[in-house]
């Protein structure tokens, strides 16, 4: 309706345009810079991690990630010039220092564990979200509210305060440490998300299709499966994403509940130590690689995002 | 799972047209159906949630510690009153409360500060809005882990960058080790991770503030600032709301980002409610008396989360 | 005599409307929660829970009455 006028009524003016550009791309380039240093840190030497002042400008070595893969003994430069020369980059990357690579490392289990765990619960979350919100979405349900409250309330519980009658649990069922037991609590942690989001993309989508399905002569699951599924599949998708963030980034019942089998990344990063101290290019390349695929993720759910974090109430 | 053939032709289907009851009996019923979709979650929940919140509240009245052979003795209220009677453990609710109401202002202040210069929609502000995004959605403990690198007094960019501008020397203050600072510190990481979310909502609410409102405002020649109080907060009151409700609980129950950056020091005056449960169950092993705060803690957090869903419903209904 | 039992049905159903009673026990959970963190006084921190808990559970009887 704006159009017919010249400049509409709304529009701000091209100065406050312009204030409004400088002040927010200020606020940007601040809060973007601890990841930037994250991510600078990864690619430097354990001295210019540590120099002072901080270095901007270092020559990159890949030193922090062969730390992070490898297990690596130190021995004299004596030692070291009578082995056989070394016969990959990565043992040259450590013996330039007077290390020698003695195996690799636990972080390849880690960060198999998140990848199991996240995928595992998602998968789960999704499957069983899918089905619950197709239920309170088409069908009434008895105290229908009451048991969405109670779905939602449960994502609300502080997972310390959870972690605690859970550890008594799993000790006593034997899932403490293990993979699956944590692949269940995620999954109860995700479904309420799940359920409530994936809710409201069905909610969108017509029942007259099913409806018309339904007179074709489809039974209600084949409904469900050919009409509701594909129109849906965009939710469910944008909901199996934030279930895989939710997991992959999940530190408290991890650090609580495993030990040394199920272990995955956020609770076994900060304890990635070298010799006198924290190895920060090694932490820096560990949480490089473990922050990366989230925001690629970010960057993909962008237009889902407000979704996500209100629970389906706001939509735009 | 489906008893009849999905293979059905489109003849036969277009046969049995106009009798969709008949077809819906051949199948499942709607109730079956909508309880075979439910239960299962149903259950994975009261399995994960309630079963362990029952017997949380069962061991809240006995003494137990977990690490040692010795049976639970039954103590009746004596855990609670012990907690509600501490003086110490206040005073981590009184750290708590501190941490809560500096990150929400802050929050709020830079949170619809930054979406109201994001709606004036520049060119590019989608672009900057996903990196502002960022923080929010990364790990808390990875990257609060990393901020204790950035905060260290001698090497640390954080102290280098403050030194550069207020000439201050980076070395003569330590964002963690500090008594007066720590406290800050983690509003500070706590801001920084959470006031994208708070932005997104609040742009939402202001996304949802229809044009000719503000037309109508300016044939009445109202001026912009009566404009913002009159028109814009109002309409994005709800939302702000949504997204304050939402951080205060996340913030009351925070650990994973205090954990890794102070856990709790220096002394306890970072010691927010979720590291005190920590350590009492974890670290002290008194499982009894852990369970009483973990109950606290859930009644506390479900009352919130009913007031949370209201808010909810609130937006929902704009 | 109708009348009269539609008044009073009336004046049941305004006793017992949801919204009303959901703000009262929202408002005594939010003071609770203020109780359990104010640095002021040791009493109203230990009575905070049993304030938080029976605004919650009022919350959760009025919330089942009619709009």
């Amino acid at each position: 309706m704006s159009d017919t006028t010249p400049r509409p009524f709304s529009e701000p003016s091209p100065l406050s345009r312009a204030l409004s550009a400088v002040a927010v791309v200020l606020y940007a380039v601040i809060a973007i810079l601890p990841l930037i240093w994250i991510g600078a840190t990864a690619f430097k030497s354990q001295a210019d991690a540590i120099a002072y002042p901080p270095k901007i400008f270092f020559s990159p070595t890949l030193e922090g990630f062969v730390d992070l893969f490898t297990v690596q003994t130190h021995q004299s430069h004596e030692f070291i010039a009578k082995m056989a020369p070394p016969t990959t980059w990565y043992e040259k990357i450590a013996r330039d220092r007077d290390m020698v690579i003695a195996g690799p490392s636990r972080v390849v289990e880690r960060f198999l564990n998140s990848l199991i765990i996240g995928f595992g619960s998602t998968i789960l979350a999704t499957f069983l979200g899918t089905l619950a919100a197709y239920g309170f979405s088409r069908f009434r349900v008895p105290l229908a509210d009451d048991l969405l409250f109670f779905i939602l309330s449960t994502r609300m519980m502080p997972p310390i305060a959870v972690a605690v009658p859970i550890y008594m649990m799993y000790r006593w069922l034997g899932l403490y440490d293990t993979r699956i037991g944590m692949i269940l609590l995620y999954t109860a942690v995700n479904v309420s998300l799940a359920v409530w989001l994936l809710k409201g993309f069905i909610d969108e989508i017509p029942r007259e299709y099913e409806e018309a399905a339904l007179v074709d002569g489809y039974t209600r699951l084949q409904a469900f499966r050919k009409v509701v599924l594909p129109q849906a599949v965009t939710g469910i998708a944008a909901t199996a994403i934030f279930c895989l963030i939710f997991s992959w980034n999940e530190y408290a019942f991890d650090l609580l509940l495993t030990s040394s089998n199920a272990q995955t990344m956020p609770p076994f990063i900060p304890f990635i130590i070298g010799e006198g101290g924290q190895n920060w290019p090694a932490v820096a390349a560990g949480t490089t690689l473990f922050l990366l695929p989230i925001v690629i993720f970010t960057i993909a759910l962008r237009k889902h995002l407000l979704r996500g974090i209100t629970f389906g109430a706001v939509r735009k | 799972m489906t008893v009849t053939n999905p293979a059905r032709s489109l003849a036969e289907a277009a046969a049995r047209r106009g009798s969709a009851r008949f077809a819906a009996r051949a199948g499942l019923s709607d109730r079956a159906v909508a309880w075979l979709f439910i239960l299962p979650t149903m259950l994975l929940l009261l399995a994960i949630n309630i079963f362990p919140l029952i017997w949380a509240i069962r061991l809240s009245f006995t003494s137990l510690m977990a690490n040692l052979p010795t049976p639970a003795r039954f103590v009746g209220l004596d855990n609670y009153v012990d907690i509600l009677t501490d003086e110490d453990i206040w005073a981590n609710f009184r750290v708590t409360a501190h941490f809560v109401f500096w990150t929400i202002a802050l929050q709020i202040l830079i949170g619809l500060g930054l979406a109201l210069l994001i709606n004036q929609k520049f060119r590019g502000h989608s672009f900057w809005t996903t990196i502002i995004l960022l923080p929010m959605m990364l790990s808390p403990a990875v990257v609060g882990n990393f901020w204790t690198l950035l905060f260290q007094p001698q090497i640390g960019p954080f102290n280098y960058v403050i030194g550069f501008f207020t000439g201050v020397a980076p070395s003569s203050f330590s964002m963690i080790g500090s008594v007066v600072l720590a406290p800050w510190t983690i509003v500070l990481v706590n801001t920084w991770m959470w006031t994208p979310y708070v932005m997104l909502i609040c742009l939402a609410g202001l996304r949802s503030i229809p044009d000719y409102i503000y037309e109508a405002a300016e044939v009445d020649r109202a001026s912009p600032l009566r404009q913002f109080w009159s028109i814009t907060l109002p309409m994005v009151l709800p939302f702000l709301m949504l997204a304050v409700l939402f951080q205060a609980i996340q913030s009351f129950v925070m650990f994973d980002m205090v954990n890794l950056l102070t856990s709790g020091g220096p002394g306890s005056t970072t010691e927010t409610v979720s590291i005190t449960l920590k350590r009492a169950a974890f670290e002290k092993w008194q499982t009894g008396y852990a369970s009483a705060l973990a109950v606290i803690l859930f009644v506390t957090i479900f009352g919130a989360a009913n007031v949370y869903v209201r808010a909810l419903n609130w937006v929902k209904q704009q | 005599m109708r009348d009269l039992s539609d008044i009073e049905h009336a004046g049941s159903a305004r006793w017992f409307r949801r919204g009303p009673w959901e703000n009262a026990a929202m408002a005594v959970i939010g003071f609770g929660i203020l109780m359990m963190t104010q640095p002021f006084s040791l009493d109203l921190y230990t009575y905070s829970f049993a304030t938080i808990l029976s605004g919650t559970l009022g919350f959760v009887v009025v919330s089942h009455f009619p709009q």
